[in-house]
């Protein structure tokens, strides 16, 4: 009975003609995908920057220093994009639960997407721009 | 406003473990999503000359940001981890849907046997 239901929150495929994908589940899919690489990448830079170098040592010196390594670089690169968009599309399932007026709606999806927008133009470029030197 | 009502709704509603853990995943999501944007931000301002980024560390390294940093972004990012892999267990694993409260509670005992030594350590370190 109950049983059948458990764990079924996978949004189902669309299907039919002319509907190639469905939004809602790629967004559910791009979840756990990202959840998978933050679990490894979010979790090393935490525990890396707080108790392999600690949070004392942290300076514009040593991120100057850190950032002389193109593998750095795209290790922050890939932690800012997967774990920026994992909370925005968090962000926006939460907007939905509470917010429920279309104009209220439309007001936190733009501003939620105005500033997805410009935290990633201005994360990738420090980290694409920055001369080390 | 929707959102005291759900918080008012949320503590007086007597739900179990599968209530309290989606409860928590969502505070410990948004609280993580605040600090990033926050921390996007820091890091962008070594894009300006040194004492910049420099002097905002000022407030990274005091004690007060120290503690939140520990027991709010760490405890935070560690218990949306290992809930979210139980999660994607029940997700890909159905069956194991029966069991979501008995894995709900061996993941706290996981929490605990993982956040107290690292958080120890960054204490140590912090001091």
């Amino acid at each position: 009975m109950q049983a059948q239901s458990f764990g079924r929150s996978r949004p189902a495929q669309a299907s039919g003609p002319g509907r190639s994908g469905n939004l809602e589940r790629s967004a559910w899919l791009f979840t756990r995908i990202s959840a998978v690489v933050l679990l490894v990448m979010a979790v090393f830079h935490l525990l890396y920057m707080h108790i392999a170098l600690g949070m004392d040592a942290i300076s514009f010196q040593l991120i100057a220093w850190r950032w002389q390594f193109p593998g750095w670089r795209l290790f922050d690169l890939v932690l800012l994009v997967f774990g920026w968009l994992h909370g925005a599309n968090g962000m926006r399932i939460v907007i939905d639960d509470y917010v429920h007026s279309p104009v209220g709606r439309i007001v936190a999806r733009t501003l939620l997407f105005a500033v997805t927008a410009t935290l990633i133009v201005l994360g990738a470029f420090v980290i694409l721009t920055f001369k080390s030197a | 406003m929707a959102a005291v009502a759900t918080i008012f709704r949320a503590v007086t509603y007597r739900g179990r473990e599968g209530q309290i853990a989606w409860m928590l995943h969502r505070v410990t999501g948004v609280g993580v999503f605040l600090f990033l944007a926050l921390h996007i931000t820091n890091i962008f301002l070594m894009s300006f000359p040194s004492d910049v980024f420099n002097s905002v560390l000022i407030f990274y390294h005091s004690v007060l940001f120290k503690l939140v940093s520990i027991f709010g972004l760490y405890l935070g990012v560690l218990y949306h981890a290992l809930n979210g892999i139980r999660v994607m267990i029940v997700d890909f694993w159905p069956g194991a849907g029966k069991y979501q409260a008995p894995l709900w509670r061996i993941q706290l005992v996981i929490f605990v046997l993982v956040f107290v030594p690292s958080a120890t350590v960054m204490l140590v370190r912090m001091f």
